[in-house]
């Protein structure tokens, strides 16, 4: 672009004028969903409203509600099941997603089986996938018991015993999300030019080689997004533990999502909720920027 | 050929114009109310009840939405509508612990200007335990749809196969489970279930052995959790379990999973509500039709038996635009004879006392000869304008404990201190 700056003929300013015009009501549109949510948002974290005491009122109290957020416990367990659910899903999905991607690129005659394989769980709603997988670790209908149980075993407490309902949600979001980074990575393959693979074979680079110095590195950028979406979508986990668990037994597989939707829907404390909010939105900026500064920091190209 | 178009066109133009006209006409005759119940609260029945009110009442048109199957489920959605000040609903069928929470938020319309002169008679002939939860500080807030409790139901087959009697104490029906449960040699037979999934019948699952024993969560104005009575459900709970009486999944178990196990066969005494007498002698997928009986739960001695008050009330929206006319559809709803409807189409106890010994109503449910001493005695959850969050301590804590995830100890310290600040 050029910095030279030269007068506007009136043309050009008429121009300019309809652009503005004509992307206001995009911005009009977006700060009023958008903008204005969330500086009400941060505004409303700064005061008490309890909509089941409204004799109270809506009182500024400063970071009270901030306070309040690091001396609860319940508040602590919630970003420690989060930051467990970040852990284990976001690397699961991506592997089961590349692996579903490869699959996908395998130059079958048919290619729509897979494919829409791969789109099925992605168009599910969130919560359906939740329930269905509440059915499928179910005690006394549900699959996997009928498994254990034809195995000779006992059946198992999947959904109330904290280390299996964990491990059942997570399942479930693996399952849910992958498809979603299959596709991303299966965009991503199939810029891969089908040549290096040849140049590599005449080569002798064994199929391993192949993936490890052509696949892998080609597919970078693509995973990193991946990566970036699956992170933001598992901090806010909420559908699918919500739907299976409705963070139970107990609050063992609660996360900060599922808290603050109780908080403020449920107790209907919306200032502390609020306050809750906004300390998830930091969490999630500041993992989304440490992302973005990663990538753009090293091209990653090869 | 033109002539003829524009005769076509002026025809449709009066016929739209008729048209017009003749629905703004019975728009303006016809008032549409809208009423809100839960799933589990029997809408078929609801349906029919509203059916008589528009056969009499022509102008009025009633519809019912059908929310979520439990009390908790169903206030997430209301909260939604009611803080947002929604008009959409003009009834909200409402839980019996929630009328205090509802006067508090001003989502109900008080009714007093609408009963009238005739406010205390009307009141005056509901149960006494209906009145008092319906009226919060001096104000009518809502109307009794349904009276409830929670009582034994238990299989008289195996009792009688088994030369037994329906238990008094909990140590009778544990003995009765074991040696019921050693004799079928049945893998699917439990013998007891209560709710234990985190919902809200999980709080009389723990408020009912600590009345057992002559204690409540509240006393003088303040919170009794520091006591032995406190820790009498863990360890009630916890020796059933303990004896493979009650399910390994009982912290699955949501109030109408109770009802399916009893009627597929699977469960010997299970600790629920009314409706489950109506279900498990019509349903047809029932296994257990003729084999039901009823009786009065279970104390730790036979003369000290306690239970839950639950029921549903009619509240009108403060924010109904039809507040008169939803007042007399509540007046309707909480009539003596719908509570007579109630009773023999859905087995829901009846709000009035007399309608207990109605011939049709004893005919269809014999047990309601017993049934009004046990609703007259049973006791209320804690009332607070906070109860949502009251409830959501007890039953997660309760839940906890029976998954085995939290010690008794650990649970109670965990209720002192959430509940400590806000039932003050």
């Amino acid at each position: 672009m050029s910095t030279i700056r030269h007068r506007l003929t009136p043309l050009e300013k008429a121009d300019r004028r309809l652009g503005f015009a004509m992307l206001a009501p995009a911005f009009l549109l977006l700060s009023a969903v958008v903008l204005y949510p969330i500086i009400d948002l941060i505004r409303t974290s700064f005061t008490f409203l309890h909509l089941a005491q409204p004799w109270m009122g809506n009182p500024f109290v400063g970071f009270e509600n901030y306070a309040r957020a690091l001396g609860d416990g319940r508040f602590h367990e919630a970003v420690w099941h989060t930051v467990l659910y970040i852990v284990v899903t976001v690397p699961g999905a991506v592997v089961l997603g590349l692996g579903l991607a490869l699959l996908a690129n395998k130059p079958f005659t048919i290619k729509w089986p897979v494919r829409l394989g791969l789109l099925l769980p992605w168009a599910l709603p969130l919560v359906f996938s939740g329930m269905i997988f509440r059915w499928f670790f179910e005690y006394n209908q549900g699959i996997a018991n009928a498994i254990v149980r034809g195995l000779g075993f006992q059946p198992l407490n999947w959904l109330s015993d904290p280390n299996l309902a964990f491990f059942t949600i997570c399942l479930a979001i693996i399952w849910k999300s992958s498809s979603f980074v299959a596709l991303v990575l299966l965009a991503g393959l199939q810029t891969i030019p089908r040549s290096y693979y040849e140049a590599a074979e005449v080569d002798g680079a064994s199929d391993w080689q192949q993936f490890r110095e052509i696949t892998l590195p080609m597919l970078r950028p693509a995973i990193f997004v991946a990566l970036i979406f699956r992170t933001i979508t598992a901090i806010q986990t909420f559908d699918i533990p919500y739907a299976m668990t409705n963070g139970g037994p107990g609050n063992s597989t609660e996360t900060l999502a599922m808290y603050i939707h109780k908080t403020t829907v449920d107790f209907l404390d919306i200032g502390y909720g609020s306050a809750l909010a906004v300390l998830m939105f930091i969490v999630s900026a500041v993992i989304t920027t440490g992302y973005l500064k990663y990538t753009r920091r090293d091209p990653g190209r090869h | 050929m033109k002539t003829g178009l524009d005769r076509r066109r002026v025809a449709s133009f009066g016929l739209a114009a008729a048209l017009m006209l003749g629905s703004a006409a019975l728009a303006q005759a016809q008032t549409t109310l809208r009423i809100f119940t839960g799933g589990q609260q029997r809408p078929d029945v609801m349906r029919q009840i509203v059916d008589v009110y528009q056969k009499n009442n022509p102008a009025v048109k009633v519809e019912v939405e059908v929310g979520g199957a439990t009390s908790e489920q169903q206030q997430q959605y209301l909260n939604t509508v009611l803080a947002s000040k929604d008009s959409a609903l003009d009834l909200v069928l409402i839980d019996v612990i929630r009328p205090a929470q509802w006067a508090a938020a001003q989502w109900a319309e008080p009714l007093d200007s609408y009963l009238g002169a005739e406010k205390d008679a009307i009141m005056a002939r509901y149960l006494p335990a209906y009145r008092a939860a319906n009226i919060v500080g001096g104000k009518v807030i809502a109307l009794p749809y349904f009276a409830d409790a929670q009582f034994l139901y238990y299989r008289k087959d195996l009792l009688e196969k088994y030369g037994l009697q329906p238990p008094k104490t909990w140590d009778e029906l544990k003995a009765a489970s074991q040696k019921i449960m050693a004799g079928e040699n049945n893998p699917n037979l439990r013998g007891f279930e209560t709710a234990g999934a985190p919902i809200e019948g999980t709080v009389c699952t723990y408020l009912v052995p600590m009345w057992g024993v002559g204690e409540d969560l509240m006393k003088d104005g303040k919170l009794n959790l520091a006591g032995d009575a406190a820790k009498k459900p863990f360890a009630l709970w916890a020796d059933l379990k303990a004896a493979n009486v009650t399910p390994p999944n009982l912290a699955e178990i949501a109030t109408d999973r109770i009802r399916q196990n009893f009627q597929a066969g699977n469960l010997i005494f299970g600790m629920t509500w009314g409706y489950v007498w109506n279900r498990a002698q019509n349903d047809a997928d029932s296994t257990v039709k003729g084999k039901v009986g009823v009786v009065p739960l279970p104390g730790f001695t036979a003369d000290k038996p306690a239970t839950c008050i639950g029921g549903w009330q009619v509240a009108v929206s403060a924010f109904s635009k039809n507040k008169a006319e939803a007042a007399k559809l509540a007046r309707f709803l909480s009539s003596p004879e719908v509570s007579k409807m109630q009773a023999i189409l859905a087995s829901h106890l009846p709000v009035f006392p007399d309608v207990y010994t109605d011939k049709e109503v004893l005919a269809a449910n014999p047990w309601f000869a017993q049934a009004l001493p046990v609703v007259l005695a049973s006791k209320s959850r804690p009332v607070s304008p906070r109860y949502t969050e009251v409830s959501e301590i007890i039953r997660t804590n309760m839940n906890a404990f029976l998954a085995g995830t939290r010690t008794a100890d650990a649970a109670l310290a965990d209720m002192s201190s959430r509940l400590g600040p806000i039932l003050r």
